[in-house]
């Protein structure tokens, strides 16, 4: 593939790489599978950025190809080692306004998000993103109705993680 | 407001706390190889289909096979192998055809889809060739009871000696036995694939259409 394409695939990957970040996030519990999640969702990027033809934005697209990997085409390596609580260590963002209740809310709720299915982590994730159901429907393949009743499924089931 | 919400509103402020990859660092990554579950399926299947033809391969060439060649027999022989290799050709056609479908810019219902499908392809093939394999031992048994004159004095000398109930039985009973074992080896295979590579692609796709319901 030509220079110019690189150059231009890894400019925008640069600076919407956080995207890839909050999935891995999500989807792995450990700084190594983080690593190995990224790198391969990285892979699959430039691996379609071809057909990338700009219908729709570089961030949306990465939302897609994100997800997907994580879901469907991620192989965990067997070395991956739960660990808990790694998400609201590893990330908490140290600020005045928050009082130990509310951080031991957040930590509570990341640790309930770590435990649904790969699916309703990607519900979350999206709505997290702020995408509305249209586009929660696009990216999952379901219809918005579905995606609508899912996603309050989830938000009753994290309920009853953190309020056994 | 409820939990998803404060959530929410937490996970919006973190975009400073990613680590920061530099451009070289991407530069490096996408310079490696994926490890993803389509690059399995694509090597495992492709496994799959060199094994099949092997094994015709190699039987041709064993000494009962020459053998088979002095009889009678290619009047079911020669479209029994004809078969054989245009299926293989339909189905390796369907498997790439399959393949190439794959896009991991589709949505996750579709993109889970056409890899399951691009399974089925080879998994039909497999099947196929199991029923080739009992079709082609029964045929094989005609023949050789039919024609070879070592089993053919055999089964006189059983009748001889009142036992050829018992010579059929053995027989029988060993060429199951073997097809069993084959059979067994396969599925342990398929075990073994599926459980390794698809049991998770599996679950969240039953997951989606749990939500079509």
């Amino acid at each position: 593939m030509s220079e110019e394409l690189e150059h231009s695939f890894i400019e925008q990957l640069e600076k919407h790489q956080n995207i890839v970040h909050k999935v891995c996030r999500l989807y792995t519990n450990n700084q190594d599978a983080h690593n190995d999640l990224f790198q391969e969702i990285t892979i699959q990027l430039w691996k379609a950025f071809p057909k990338f033809r700009g219908e729709a934005k570089f961030s949306t697209w990465m939302y897609r190809v994100g997800l997907n990997t994580a879901i469907t085409l991620y192989r965990k390596k067997k070395r991956t080692i739960r660990t808990e609580a790694f998400d609201a260590f590893e990330f908490k963002i140290k600020s005045e306004e928050y009082d130990d209740t509310e951080e031991q809310q957040l930590k509570l709720l990341y640790q309930a998000v770590h435990q649904l299915n790969d699916i309703e982590k990607a519900l979350v994730f999206l709505y997290l993103e702020d995408k509305n159901y249209k586009e929660i429907s696009e990216t999952m393949g379901i219809s918005e109705v579905n995606a609508r009743v899912k996603m309050n499924r989830v938000k009753t089931k994290l309920r009853t993680i953190l309020n056994p | 407001m409820d939990e998803l919400d404060l959530l929410k509103k937490d996970w919006q402020k973190s975009d400073n706390s990613y680590p920061k990859l530099s451009y070289n660092d991407l530069y490096k990554m996408i310079l490696k190889k994926s490890s993803s579950i389509v690059k399995w399926i694509f090597i495992i299947s492709i496994i799959e289909f060199v094994f099949w033809l092997m094994i015709s391969f190699a039987l041709k060439d064993t000494k009962s096979m020459e053998r088979f060649k002095e009889f009678n027999a290619d009047a079911v022989l020669i479209p029994l192998a004809a078969v054989g290799y245009i299926i293989l050709a339909y189905f390796f056609y369907i498997f790439f055809r399959n393949y190439r479908n794959i896009s991991v810019t589709d949505n996750a219902k579709v993109l889970m889809e056409n890899i399951l499908k691009t399974r089925r392809a080879v998994r039909h093939y497999v099947g196929f060739n199991l029923g080739y394999l009992i079709v082609s031992v029964i045929v094989v048994l005609f023949i050789e009871f039919d024609q070879d004159p070592q089993i053919i004095a055999q089964v006189q000398k059983a009748a001889a000696d009142g036992e050829v109930l018992k010579f059929y039985a053995i027989f029988i009973l060993t060429t199951m036995l073997f097809l069993a074992i084959a059979i067994g080896i396969l599925l342990l295979f398929y075990w073994l694939v599926y459980g390794i590579l698809l049991g998770r692609l599996n679950k969240n796709y039953k997951e989606l259409q749990k939500m079509e319901v």
